[in-house]
């Protein structure tokens, strides 16, 4: 009983609540609340490192995929086709998140597409061969000195980043912590020895959204099917 | 005729609507015309509140040319919905409704939703991935 409380009080709670990505992303994506405490908003990603022939691949998708937009016919897409975004692009928030503090465990919930990522704290690391592959990969991790460290391997191959490609190499590393009394900042690091020169670096930024209750999101809801031709969801029309 | 113009539009929206990397959780609104707005006064005929995509159809008449056609508009998911102050059951066919929309590039009458008002005169936007009004 006496131990049970001991762990309990030692969770922390700086975490748990609900969140929405900052900068605001405009009507319907969060609060409209500005934050009270002026911060600078993180730098954008940038292009992610690869290896070549890789980065001259991704730089050609990139500008087809703006020209095909641009003219209207945005090409298909895991999104497009209901597939959860898996790591790392679930924590850009792109709808609210909740985070959930527990013993032993940190719970993360994006409300798009209802995905779930489960933290293991102080749990032995795994090698990235032994991880069986997930949407949201498996992650274990720690606090050291007032940041939650987080390590991610296990991240499916069709799940592609800002279309970036990874092998089962890929380690995903986040540092996570309270730069003040309302805002959070993740430090993302992406390492892959097959397809990156050097680590892929970026900084997220999410707002506190107190009492926000995240909604669910099934995406395959409303009279959607599999195109046998296109390979996505779209309007079954009856 | 009227289920033939649907279809077809339903057929365009499946063949072109896509995604990129944008601040739609599903897809990008690339398959409408970006710079025209028109405005239909209708009825309501069907509310479908599902993800990931809420659709409204409605029986409008364009404010500028007068035609009458049976409309299918998209608004955004129902979480963007209810944070911009929607709700599941605030319309049923028959209810009078007001919309500002960008159609589809193909000229069929299937559009994405920019602004509703409704018959006592309330707004309600479909959120930020769908622009802002620019006519009245």
């Amino acid at each position: 009983m006496m131990h049970a409380m001991l762990v309990a009080l030692a969770v922390s709670a700086q975490l748990t609540g609900s969140w929405e990505a900052y900068p605001l992303r405009g009507e319907g994506f969060g609060s409209g609340a500005a934050p009270k405490i002026k911060v600078q908003a993180p730098a954008p990603i940038p292009e992610p490192p690869l290896r070549q022939p890789h980065l001259d691949e991704w730089r050609a998708l990139q500008a087809q995929n703006a020209e095909r937009t641009r003219q209207g016919l945005p090409p298909p897409s895991t999104g497009m086709a209901c597939m959860p975004e898996g790591m790392p692009g679930m924590m850009q928030a792109t709808f609210p998140m909740e985070i959930l503090e527990t013993p032993g465990q940190v719970t993360v919930i994006e409300e798009a597409f209802n995905q779930v990522r489960r933290i293991y704290l102080n749990a032995p690391a795994l090698a990235p061969e032994d991880a069986e592959p997930r949407f949201a990969g498996q992650s274990t991790g720690r606090w050291e000195r007032g940041v939650l460290v987080v390590t991610t391997v296990g991240v499916k191959d069709t799940v592609r980043f800002r279309n970036t490609p990874h092998s089962t190499k890929m380690r995903i590393t986040e540092r996570i912590r309270p730069i003040n009394a309302e805002m959070l900042e993740n430090q993302v690091t992406v390492e892959d020895p097959e397809y990156l020169t050097k680590p892929w670096t970026w900084t997220w930024m999410y707002k506190r959204w107190p009492g926000y209750k995240i909604q669910e999101y099934v995406c395959e809801d409303n009279r959607y099917f599999e195109d046998p031709a296109q390979k996505y969801q779209r309007l079954r029309v009856n | 005729m009227r289920r033939h113009f649907l279809r077809a539009a339903c057929a365009a929206l499946a063949a072109f609507a896509g995604a990129s990397i944008s601040v739609s959780a599903h897809h990008s609104f690339a398959v409408y015309e970006p710079n025209v707005q028109i405005k239909l006064t209708g009825v309501v005929t069907t509310f479908k509140w599902a993800n990931p995509h809420v659709y409204l159809e409605i029986d409008g008449t364009n404010a500028k040319t007068g035609e009458m056609r049976h409309w299918l508009l998209e608004c955004a998911s129902t979480s963007i919905l209810n944070r911009a102050g929607w709700k599941f059951n605030m319309l049923k066919p028959g209810d009078a409704v007001t919309v500002i929309v960008s159609p589809l590039r193909t000229g069929e009458p299937a559009a994405l939703l920019k602004q509703m008002t409704l018959a006592d005169g309330s707004k309600y936007s479909n959120g930020a991935a769908a622009g802002k009004v620019t006519i009245e």
